[in-house]
């Protein structure tokens, strides 16, 4: 492995920044639709996180409470990563209500709504970033990674052997309704060269 | 004209890679009618491509749930994102019988499947892919390993030779009856049951024997008490909670239990007997080990006044 300096010029970030915010406001217009409620456009995180990070960073966004976990991969031209869409379990019930989910809210209908939200609000965003690149992404099958559990379990599965790479993290909540979820989209080590190029040739 | 013709070779190639496949590809239009089916889904199913042709899925196949189905669908024509089913959710969407009598270990094909945007030249996405995967050797696997951590945390929590719960793991069952006590007053005893002279019995009958003798006293308290509620907490030191128990009913227990073990005399040939401690549930305790240390202390004070007895524990009244 090559060892990256996954450091980002100030430049850079802004434009990862303004990029993502496209992409973001793709992907909470596609949530918006599919939900039929206004979606709070959040400002994104761009950093360049350690590993050692990622546990913190999950804790940031789900707290304490009980939540469950998505991630899916996704790869295109030289570049790949995963988004993990953490969601507080309390949302579910609000969630059921907007998606007009009918019967009761179990442990399998939670999944339903969890994968539908997911599939909606990772693709668009992974598209909304590939469109701007000019990259198209292929994605991998999302993988649940538990359920009414801690964020501490969230990542226990990972051998994660990466040291520092690039993260965007994404909070979104839904207007007057007890939603709460947070995407984080984490790119391989060795894509953040390529991608910085792409950013690179964007600047110029 | 070359050019042409390199196209059509291409379209003819890309055809039969589609057609051999080993993933199941469906193209459908807004009706949800049948415009692509694949070899893949041909084999499995037994339907041609020219049956299937402009056949409405729900109708083909009544074992997929339309409502759903759509829910998953509508927004790839809507929103032109891709979505995914797992299966988690549903284990499959069509159902394919297992084709491998050798290697196949489940009755049914478990299906991933991921449905596609397909653009006309207008962009307007007027039909979608749906593709099947066989993620069957994934789920078996996944079921395995959850079949072998249950195992694995059943043969950790327990005790090998009687089979009743070890010491770490009953250890909750009696915080939790301090709390009930605390919260509800109901009051429950814990009985601890220690052999008497039991390296002279090991002496005598061997260690197979001996064995025999703990097990059949395993058995006896697996009677008395609920389920999780009995342990194996030393090499012949035995504790059992007994729920909603008063101490003479508790009293009661610890002696009959005291006494069957007794009898175990006649049977195995030397003297077995066995002394028991009995403490109750208390407002006084702090948790599970000081419960049980006072329950050792009856138990030492029946020891030291002759055996086979029982104790019960005495309190401190508060002044």
């Amino acid at each position: 492995m090559t060892s990256v300096p996954a450091i980002l010029t100030e430049d850079q970030r802004d434009c990862y920044q303004e990029i993502t915010n496209v992409a973001m406001g793709q992907a909470a217009d596609s949530l918006a639709r599919l939900l039929g409620a206004y979606v709070v456009l959040p400002i994104p995180r761009v950093s360049i996180i350690e590993c050692s990070e990622l546990n913190m960073a999950l804790h940031e966004a789900g707290s304490d409470d009980s939540v469950s976990a998505v991630c899916q991969g996704f790869i295109g031209a030289g570049i790949a990563g995963e988004a993990l869409l953490l969601f507080n379990d309390t949302s579910f019930a609000s969630l059921a209500s907007l998606m007009k989910y009918a019967g009761p809210l179990n442990h399998q209908a939670e999944l339903e709504l969890l994968m539908d939200t997911a599939s909606v609000l990772i693709g668009a965003c992974v598209q909304g970033l590939g469109d701007q690149l000019e990259i198209h992404f292929n994605q991998s099958h999302p993988v649940v990674l538990g359920q009414h559990c801690q964020t501490d379990d969230i990542l226990r599965s990972g051998n994660q052997a990466w040291q520092r790479t690039l993260a965007i993290e994404i909070h979104y909540t839904i207007e007057h309704m007890n939603i709460d979820c947070e995407l984080l989209l984490l790119f391989t080590e060795e894509s953040v060269k390529t991608l910085n190029k792409k950013i690179d040739f964007l600047l110029d | 004209m070359t050019q042409g013709q390199i196209e059509i070779t291409d379209i003819h190639w890309l055809m039969d890679i589609l057609q051999n496949i080993d993933v199941g590809l469906v193209v459908l239009d807004r009706d949800y009618r049948i415009h692509l089916w694949n070899g893949f889904m041909e084999s499995h199913s037994g339907i041609s491509p020219q049956k299937a042709k402009d056949q409405i899925l729900f109708s083909l196949f009544d074992e997929i749930p339309e409502a759903w189905f759509r829910q998953k669908a509508e927004p790839v024509f809507q929103l032109r994102t891709r979505t995914f089913t797992i299966w988690e959710q549903r284990p499959f969407l069509f159902r394919f019988y297992n084709s491998r009598p050798i290697t196949g270990q489940s009755e049914l094909m478990f299906q991933n499947t991921t449905i596609i945007p397909l653009e006309s030249l207008d962009r307007t996405v007027n039909h979608i892919c749906l593709i099947v995967y066989d993620v069957t050797d994934t789920a078996i696997s996944r079921g395995e390993v959850s079949k072998a951590n249950e195992s694995l945390s059943a043969v950790t929590s327990k005790d090998s030779l009687t089979g009743l719960l070890n010491r770490d793991s009953w250890l909750p069952t009696l915080d939790h009856a301090i709390a009930e006590h605390r919260n509800h007053q109901q009051s429950s005893a814990l009985l601890v049951v220690d052999l008497d002279h039991f390296r002279d019995v090991n002496r005598v009958l061997g260690h197979v024997r001996s064995d025999e003798i703990l097990k059949r006293i395993a058995t006896a308290l697996s009677t008395l008490a609920q389920e999780n509620c009995t342990a194996r907490i030393g090499g012949e030191l035995f504790a059992l909670l007994l729920k909603n128990t008063e101490s003479e009913q508790a009293i009661a227990t610890a002696e009959r239990l005291r006494r069957g073990i007794a009898g175990l005399t006649k049977s195995a040939g030397t003297d077995i007997s066995a002394s028991v401690g009995v403490a109750m549930s208390h407002d006084a305790l702090t948790d599970a080990q000081d419960w049980l240390n006072c329950a050792d202390k009856a138990l030492y004070h029946a020891k030291e006044s002759g055996k086979n007895k029982t104790t019960l524990y005495q309190y401190k009244t508060q002044e």
